[in-house]
């Protein structure tokens, strides 16, 4: 049995008077890539905000252990440090900050220790020529006036630099085209290993092709009604989210 | 009888006084006694007509300031104190329509305006005059939007070109109410306009929609208030306009965020076209500031009509002062678009179309 | 024994219409501000003033004696000006001890790894910090390529005198405004600075070089002339506090750009929070010049700085760009003002303020274009961030444009720093007083990118130190 990373239990979590989530169990174990699908509006993106503890979202029971340790209360920037990652589906944009500079001082925040300049940017070079992404937009500022796919890039470049131990990705491949699915897909196989572990959250599969998927939650209506391996994505892509809602919850 | 109001349209925070923004006078020759008006009034079923001003009218602070309300209120020869009660959606809008000449030289019309919970109404006031001879308009409307009420105030100002006037507003929302002012400057030697909102009533909102034209040497001063009060209130200020001739005009718009008044927005802009060089435009928009959750925006853009965008309705067959007034037209649909009276809006087009034929500047 | 008599009585005559001088016109000046014309021309005597500037001095006064003080902006409470004279003659009494300067100013000198030689100096204490060195191995570089930089008051004798005497408060007359007035009756040190055609002057000149100088700061006047085609940048102030116990600065900065020359004038500026920085600066530029301004302002109690350019030429330009950042306690009015009195001439504002801890920033504009200035473009764009609600944002631009050929657009924003950028920033691990940091140092980043790197370092270190509240 490996060892065990995330552990969501019986999880409330509403926004304003909203409650979105709503009894959610979960857990995931080293070396897993799990995918959570459901419709739109069901609470994907909701759940990865929770784990990395969003301050407009509000825990109203349940729990969050990562890594052996209670986070539900913890404030984000702790939760990072601990080595959740969290890819943003639509990436704020932050004039005035390099993103070179940014990932160097965001490395030194996760790690604890300062990294040394030309190593790093060997690493952010060479990092960057695998995701495709142009060596001059280290000097632009953190995603602004980035595509709709270079702010993905810049997500999963961020990953790699930090390395997580577990690492959520929000919609990822919305708004990336054939090619650049392809490269992103490479970059989460290239960080993919036994001692961290995946949480995609997607509606759509291209991203998942190539990679070898453990578990696959529905999510709909803020509970995780059904769960399974990688066959259930085919399923839905046949037959649609409806008929897991009339067939009940299933574990 | 000579008129002299010493400063009206005073900016709320002064600025260098060389600039002539902080405030203005405001002379006029007026008759010493003004004969009781008479103007047309078309009333629908649900809105009544009071015998008074609503209760606290009297503390709602207008645009132009407390000198120029003294003096309508002291000259008052005409006014209308209207009322939609609660709940009462009117079926039609209030129209009310002056027309001065040498019957009537003066007006000094004190209006109010009360919509109780959860009704709305629409009130058109037309001001509109007979021959070429001087005349003079002073108006003062105070509103008190209630819970959830709905009120928009059309005022159109046509006025010939030897007239004075002014119309000055004060509002006063309550939770989730909305009050909505459109203004037409369109004649007169002298238009003054200006307008204040308190938004004291949480969610409740402000919409002005101000276009003025600018014509021989007329002169326009407008200031519009905007006081963010309660919280999540939000105030939108527009303001369109075109100046030829030697006209010249200044426009203050202010977005006041009050301490409290958390989670609220106010946007502003003012497009201004110019004409001739003899004109002279001055723009003071502002924005006070004293509660950190908020958004405010403001644009301002001055300047000659578009090159490209002249071209290329030229080459679909318009001549240069057909293209213009078109332009010019575009800029003042968005709040000909709120007059609800086809014929209204038929009479203020044919107004513009014809100063702008004749206008040299322009043609 | 008779001629000696004689020669007695002449002085005695000389010394009577002196006093009878200051009887007639005097004793209502004395009573206003203690500031008489016999300590102006105490002043001009020690300063060894030619006789037009000593007259010069005199008029000012008078001017200043008889003008109000300014009917907006904000208030000059902590400014004691029944007792101007305690400014312009401070008594031994008032100046400071090493061991009277406030701790918050000793603290910040710390943590900005202010070198101990440097502190004196800048706290005012005494002249032990000797910046004489670099100031005359500076000078001597430049005056190869022919740039005379030197302090004005010697420039006032010798071969440039004519040449100040026909700049100095031309652009800015003592009839301005009540302090440009005081400036003119008491104003003492001060950078000349003349660049001759067609030289590009490769190092940045900097006021810092002359921070010792007898009088320096409070009532300083900065001339510089670039000539056609020449190429100046002049780095005013610097990111240490400067303490002074008389704690008015009314200081003068005029800029002459000549035909098609360029000059750029930087200032970081970070007055001890007692003083009260009314600083007048103004450009005028010729045809095809171009001046630049970059800002940036953290310290003083209040401060009223309205840095403006006269595009005089055909063709000239006016760039500025700012960042104004008002604490606890501070009351910065700043802004920018532009004259466009020539046709083709083009204007770019572009500021950023931000409020903290109660602190209030007012953005005070005009961009004036005037009838004979065809073709003029202008854009102003300020942005103002919100940190707390204590605090207060103003902003109050006016336009005033006389011509239709003109093309001007105008641009403000308001707001605080949004919970999903913190929220970003804290997702990569930054805590979120780092996070804050970051975004407000990035939201100064177009002012510090114009900087030259110490002093855009030095800035940064200045916004860290603000945001963590550790500057009294």
């Amino acid at each position: 049995m490996s060892h065990e990373l995330l552990k969501i239990e019986n999880l409330q979590v509403g926004v304003e008077d909203k409650v979105i989530l709503d009894g959610l169990n979960l857990k995931i174990c080293e070396g897993e890539t799990h995918v959570l699908m459901g419709p739109n509006g069901a609470g994907k993106s909701t759940l990865g905000y929770a784990i990395m503890g969003h301050p407009q979202y509000t825990v109203n029971e349940g729990s969050i252990v990562f890594d052996g340790e209670d986070i539900t209360q913890e404030p984000t920037d702790v939760r990072a440090r601990k080595g959740i990652f969290l890819s943003f589906q639509s990436p704020e944009e932050v004039p005035g900050i390099a993103l070179g500079n940014f990932l160097r001082v965001s490395q030194a925040a996760v790690t604890g220790k300062e990294p040394r300049i030309l190593a790093f940017q060997k690493e952010m070079r060479k990092t960057m020529e695998t995701l495709g992404i142009d060596p001059g937009y280290a000097a632009r500022y953190l995603n602004v006036g980035f595509s709709g796919g270079e702010k993905k890039k810049s997500e999963i470049l961020q990953m790699l630099m930090l390395n997580p131990k577990l690492a959520i990705l929000d919609e990822t491949d919305s708004g990336l085209d054939v090619d650049a699915v392809k490269i992103v897909s490479r970059g989460i196989r290239q960080y993919r290993s036994d001692k961290n572990a995946l949480l995609i959250i997607t509606h759509n599969a291209k991203i998942l092709e190539g990679l070898s998927v453990d578990y696959v939650h529905v999510l709909v209506n803020g509970k995780i009604i059904r769960t399974g391996d990688s066959s259930l994505i085919q399923e839905i892509g046949e037959r649609g989210f409806q008929f897991l809602e009339t067939g009940g919850a299933q574990n | 009888m000579n008129m002299t109001l010493k400063q009206v349209n005073a900016l709320p925070v002064r600025t260098w006084n060389w600039l002539g923004v902080n405030g203005t006078p405001l002379e006029g020759d007026v008759p010493e006694s003004f004969p009781r008006a008479e103007g047309k009034i078309t009333l629908p079923d649900s809105v009544s007509s009071a015998a008074h001003p609503f209760e606290g009218a009297g503390i709602i602070r207008t645009g132009m300031g407390p000198e120029a309300e003294r003096f309508v209120l002291k000259k008052k020869n005409a006014g209308y104190d209207l009322e939609a009660g609660p709940g009462v959606k009117a079926e039609g809008p209030v129209f009310i329509e002056y027309r001065l000449g040498p019957s009537c030289p003066a007006l000094a019309d004190c209006n109010t305006i009360l919509a109780r919970e959860n009704s709305e109404l629409t009130v058109v006031m037309q001001y509109a005059s007979d021959g070429e001879g001087p005349v003079f308009h002073g108006g003062v409307t105070k509103i008190l939007a209630e819970k959830n009420a709905v009120v928009h105030l059309i005022q159109v100002q046509l006025l010939n070109d030897s007239a004075v006037h002014f119309d000055d507003v004060g509002i006063l929302t309550r939770e989730g109410a909305f009050v909505e002012v459109i203004h037409a400057e369109l004649g007169g030697s002298k238009a003054f306009a200006g307008c204040k909102a308190r938004l004291e009533g949480r969610r409740s909102r402000l919409g002005t929609e101000t276009i003025y034209l600018g014509e021989n040497s007329r002169e326009l001063d407008m200031n519009y208030v905007a006081e963010h009060i309660g919280r999540e209130t939000e105030s939108e200020m527009h303001a369109n306009g075109a100046l030829m001739d030697e006209s010249q005009k200044i426009y203050r718009g202010t977005i006041d965020f009050q301490l409290g008044a958390s989670r609220s927005v106010g946007h502003e802009s003012e497009y201004t076209l110019l004409f001739s060089p003899n004109v002279r435009n001055r723009t003071a928009p502002l924005i006070l500031c004293n509660e950190e959750d908020v958004e405010g925006q403001h644009a301002a853009s001055i300047g000659k009509i578009d090159p490209h965008k002249l071209f290329y309705l030229m080459t679909r067959g318009l001549s240069e002062a057909e293209a213009k007034r078109i332009v010019i037209e575009a800029q003042f649909t968005p709040a000909l678009e709120k007059i609800p009276s086809e014929e209204l809006r038929q009479t203020v087009l044919e107004w513009l179309k014809e100063r702008m034929d004749r206008n040299e500047t322009i043609g | 024994m008779r001629s000696f008599e004689q020669k007695k009585t002449q002085v005695d005559d000389i010394d009577r219409s002196m006093y009878d001088f200051k009887d007639k016109v005097n004793a209502s000046f004395e009573v206003k501000s203690g500031l008489t014309p016999e300590i102006v021309n105490q002043i001009s005597v020690e300063k060894n003033d030619p006789e037009w500037m000593r007259l010069f001095r005199l008029k000012s006064l008078k001017i200043y004696n008889e003008m109000p003080l300014p009917s907006w902006g904000p208030p000059l409470d902590g400014l004691d000006i029944g007792h101007i004279v305690t400014y312009v003659r401070p008594n031994t009494e008032m100046r400071s001890k090493w061991s009277d300067v406030p701790d918050d100013i000793k603290n910040t000198f710390e943590r900005l790894g202010i070198p101990q030689a440097e502190r004196l100096s800048l706290a005012g204490v005494g002249a032990q910090y000797d910046s004489e060195v670099v100031y005359h191995n500076v000078r001597a570089e430049v005056a190869a390529q022919g740039v005379v930089y030197t302090d004005i008051e010697s420039a006032m004798h010798g071969k440039y005198a004519e040449m100040v005497r026909k700049h100095f408060m031309k652009l800015v007359p003592p009839t301005d405004h009540k302090f440009a007035a005081l400036h003119g009756a008491v104003w003492s040190g001060g950078s000349f600075v003349y660049v001759p055609p067609g030289v590009s002057v490769t190092i940045p000149l900097q006021s810092y070089f002359r921070l010792n100088a007898p009088g320096a700061g409070q009532f300083e006047h900065t001339l510089i002339i670039v000539d056609k085609g020449a190429y100046l940048h002049f780095i005013e102030g610097c990111s240490a506090p400067k303490y002074n116990v008389a704690n008015l600065h009314a200081g003068c900065v005029e800029l002459f750009v000549g035909e098609n020359a360029r000059m750029r004038y930087s200032t970081i500026e970070n007055w001890s929070k007692n003083m009260y920085n009314l600083n007048t600066k103004r450009a005028r530029v010729e045809k095809g010049g171009a001046i630049e301004w970059v800002s940036g302002s953290f310290g003083s109690n209040t401060s009223c700085l309205y840095p403006m350019s006269v595009l005089q030429g055909e063709g000239a330009r006016a760039e500025f760009t700012g960042i104004t950042f008002a604490g606890k306690g501070q009351n910065l009015d700043n802004g920018a003002k532009v004259l466009h009195l020539a046709p083709h001439t083009s204007s770019r504002v572009s500021t950023k303020s931000i409020s903290k801890g109660g602190g209030c920033c007012t953005y005070r504009s005009s961009v004036v274009i005037a009838p004979q200035a065809d073709h003029c473009k202008s854009s102003v764009s300020c942005e103002s961030l919100m940190l707390d609600s204590e605090s207060r944002s103003d902003t109050i631009p006016v336009m005033d444009i006389r011509n239709d050929e003109a093309d001007v657009g105008h641009e403000a924003k308001i707001g605080r720093i949004s919970d999903t950028a913190i929220f970003y920033l804290m997702s990569r691990g930054l805590s979120e007083d780092d996070a804050r940091s970051i975004i407000v140092s990035g939201f100064a980043e177009p002012i510090s990118r114009e900087l030259p790197m110490e002093y855009a370092v030095e800035m940064n270190n200045l916004i860290k130190l603000e945001m963590s509240g550790s500057i009294g």
